[in-house]
């Protein structure tokens, strides 16, 4: 079961979710992109507190900060 | 497992090995190619690099850009060799930051300075193969020859994946040695494969574009091809830059012909119309190879969902324990540095003693005798003293780079860092530069703003640097009282602590200033890769504090002993006969270059001598340590106080006349302080105006750290001098 229109800010640690857009400015999405966050990617949540955070995409651990996160859209992904 | 691998690996080398002589008929490899190795940040390329070469190393900067160019000599079993160069890495060939720009310039031939590369040498990172072959995949269309070291297989091995190299290189048409590289497994396979010819993978570009954008690109290349004389290779690297960026059309009008761009903008439109996102396709398209690409070369036997590094993370990343822990993690350091060194500085002091006491007995009296004891030991010894500290700092920061903790010390300071508007990686250039700011410098070409970028090279010559520690800790060995505070921490370290968090605040506050201010900009985006943790390879580490340290003593035996000769001259002459020693020192050049500025300086509570320090240490900082070194060593040679130490005779200092003494606590404190914001530093000024290719960032910074400098002593002293009163 899929629920859109989440960002990727708001997944909780150790919950996967499939990226939908990113919404980001051009250059970023393509680093972002090139990282392997691209749409339909599955990524998981490895910390989220309350300032950044760390992904899990490919096998590697990426650190965003919040706003970067706000600009991803991703849906649950279980 | 790993043994299975590395036989199958063997296989695909006489396979290759017996298709290339057959290609080549026995052809001998030219004596000196050019081999650059290339990979992901994190792939284990330095280690693979240093693996190669072994300590046949040269470390030098690409002309007109300081970007630490390494290069390194391989030796092959039938005694020919190469010469390797270690690129910076990168995660693609589209290059973000000045860093990145270098690789792929120096790949496509494109670097004026360096030749073009007869062949790459990709680190591909086992245990993350999708991003890593996304590089691949980039070099693969560009027909660069190409092996590939198929890294950390021992990684990949524990977080459940098995990679086949053979089906890898079937796949890539590229020979795929399996290795691992900080264990030295793989290594001699890796030669022998390089030792060969090497050409382009015979299976050009395998990824596909959607058939609407295909067209579009095969007509672009092919315009381009005609326009601008370009090969099949270049043209479809032109083409999808022009593809996806828009700002390609405004920015670079002159370097594309007419007809390209009235191109470029029929295709934009095209595409944008039939809803394509120009920036995800051929991202996506190339990924879409690479998955192919892993599951067939890939066996994931189960998926490790949280590793240990992740366990790591929840702790040493919390915005709470993560900052506690790393600001304890920098106190211990400093502590550490200051206890730790003592016994060792303690040796080469002694040693220095014992060495110009023999001199003295040995030799005749005389200038030369004084020279030798007076001017170069003294002034070298005083420097050379601090090699210890130096030597752990390193060491300490090494260690913080090789376990994988930096990258979290910048995840935990973007939070600190965006508040003045800088990047988490920010902070990354500002702790090398508690080493020295010039790696510091050099190490801000990761980051991706320009604006950022400057920011953070104005700022990062106030966070302090080695070469004033041992400014720092002559005064507080002198001056600082051994005060316990709190049952555990000590006064002398207390004080060794609160300059570098001065520095650091300074830092901080100006590139603050700077953003709000000369270079506004936005808070950029933090995206940054975490390598897992890792016990440090003790050997690179040791390696790498090594180089440092001898870096160290290269320049107290040759910029600091002629500083040292030099000022022993000034110090010593004009000579003035039956002039009591600090009479003399009064009268010498130096004195009277000391009291000339003497006005300027007595606002801030120092005096002619401490002057003299001041002036002889405006090119580097820890000539200060060597001047008072001298001066005090030319005064007290015929006191009879020579066989003190330079702390003790500094503390015994005080005016003839007046019977102040010249150094106090206070004026100790405020010299710290001058020299924890004051630029001093020749070698900063001269990276810093070529890495901003011109003098006007350099002289705005002396002129900003040395207003800075003495409006902070100042008011240090004054706030002391109504403290104490």
């Amino acid at each position: 079961m899929e629920i859109s229109h989440l960002s990727l800010s708001e997944i909780p640690a150790g919950k996967k979710a499939r990226i939908h857009r990113l919404l980001s400015k051009p250059d970023v999405s393509h680093r972002l992109r090139e990282l392997g966050f691209l749409e339909n990617a599955v990524v998981r949540c490895v910390v989220n507190g309350e300032g950044n955070l760390i992904f899990e995409v490919c096998n590697t651990r990426i650190g965003l900060n919040h706003s970067v996160a706000q600009t991803i859209k991703v849906s649950r992904f279980e | 497992m790993l043994r299975d691998r590395l036989h199958s690996q063997k296989q695909i080398r006489h396979q290759h090995r017996s298709r290339t002589r057959a290609m080549f008929h026995e052809q001998a490899a030219p004596s000196t190619r050019y081999i650059a190795i290339i990979g992901n940040p994190n792939a284990g390329k330095t280690a693979l690099f240093n693996a190669l070469t072994g300590l046949r190393q040269k470390v030098a900067n690409y002309p007109g850009v300081t970007v630490e160019k390494k290069e390194g000599k391989v030796i092959f079993g039938d005694g020919s060799s190469a010469t390797l160069l270690d690129l910076p890495g990168t995660y693609s060939l589209t290059a973000h930051s000045p860093d990145e720009k270098i690789a792929t310039d120096v790949l496509f031939g494109k670097a004026t300075h360096t030749p073009r590369p007869d062949f790459v040498v990709c680190v591909v990172d086992a245990s993350n193969l999708e991003r890593n072959l996304y590089l691949v995949s980039q070099i693969i269309d560009h027909r660069t020859p190409l092996i590939i070291a198929l890294n950390m297989i021992d990684v990949a091995e524990k977080s459940g994946m098995a990679v086949n190299p053979q089906r890898l290189s079937d796949e890539l048409g590229v020979h795929v040695v399996a290795t691992v590289a900080n264990k030295g497994i793989g290594v001699h396979e890796l030669k022998e494969a390089m030792h060969a010819p090497v050409t382009a993978s015979p299976k050009a570009r395998q990824w596909s574009l959607p058939k609407l954008v295909k067209e579009e690109c095969d007509e672009l290349q092919t315009i381009l091809q005609d326009a601008h004389h370009l090969s099949e290779a270049d043209s479809f690297h032109e083409a999808i830059q022009l593809l996806t960026s828009s700002s390609v059309l405004n920015s670079h009008n002159d370097r594309y012909a007419p007809e390209v761009l009235e191109h470029v903008k029929k295709d934009h439109e095209r595409l944008d119309s039939f809803g394509i996102d120009r920036q995800s396709v051929f991202v996506e398209s190339r990924y879409e190879w690479i998955k192919h690409v892993c599951e067939v070369s890939r066996k994931i036997k189960q998926q490790a969902e949280e590793t240990t590094s992740d366990k790591i993370d929840k702790v040493l990343t919390h915005k709470v324990f993560g900052f506690v822990f790393f600001i304890a993690l920098m106190a211990m350091m400093f502590q550490a540095i200051f206890s730790w060194a003592n016994t060792p500085m303690n040796w080469i002091g002694d040693g220095i003693t014992a060495l110009g006491a023999q001199i003295t007995t040995v030799m005749q009296p005389g200038d030369l005798r004084d020279l030798i004891v007076n001017g170069a030991l003294a002034g070298v010894g005083a420097v050379v003293t601090f090699l210890p500290q130096i030597f752990f700092l390193f060491l300490f920061l090494g260690m913080l780079e090789d376990t994988g903790y930096m990258a979290r010390a910048a995840f935990i300071m973007d939070r600190m860092m965006s508040k003045v508007g800088l990047h988490g990686k920010s902070f990354i250039p500002m702790l090398s530069s508690f080493a020295c700011a010039i790696p510091g410098i050099m190490a801000t070409r990761t980051i991706e703003s320009r604006k950022d970028r400057l920011v953070t090279m104005l700022v990062s010559p106030l966070v302090s640097c080695s070469a004033r520690l041992p400014v720092y800790a002559l005064m507080i060995a002198a001056f600082i009282p051994q005060q316990k505070v709190l049952g555990v921490f000590s006064l002398p370290g207390l004080t060794l602590v609160s300059m570098y968090l001065l520095g650091l605040a300074a830092a901080l506050t100006f590139a603050w200033l700077f953003k709000k201010t000369l270079l506004k900009g936005e808070t950029p985006a933090f995206i940054m890769e975490l390598p897992p943790y890792k016990l440090p390879s003790f050997k690179s580490v040791i390696m790498h504090t090594w180089e440092r340290s001898y870096l160290f003593l290269q320049r107290a035996g040759t910029f600091i002993l002629g500083v040292s000769i030099v000022l022993w001259f000034l110090a010593t002459y004009p000579k003035i006969t039956n002039a009591t020693p600090a009479e003399q020192l009064q009268q010498s050049f130096a004195g009277q270059a000391g009291h000339l500025i003497e006005p300027v300086i007595k606002p801030l509570g120092f005096n002619w001598k401490i002057g003299i320090g001041l002036i002889g240490s405006i090119l580097q900082r820890e000539v200060f340590v060597s001047t008072m070194g001298t001066i005090y060593n030319i005064k007290d040679a015929k006191t009879g106080m020579a066989n003190l130490s330079l702390r003790e005779k500094m503390h015994n200092d005080a005016d003839p006349h007046t019977g102040m003494p010249t150094f106090t606590i206070l004026t100790a404190i405020c010299l710290m302080v001058y020299y924890v914001l004051a630029m001093q530093c020749m070698s900063t000024v001269a990276v810093m105006h070529r890495e901003t290719n011109g003098w006007k960032w350099p002289l705005f910074q002396i002129a900003y750290m040395t207003l800075l400098a003495y409006t902070g002593t100042f008011i240090v002293y004054r706030i002391g001098l109504l403290l104490m009163t």
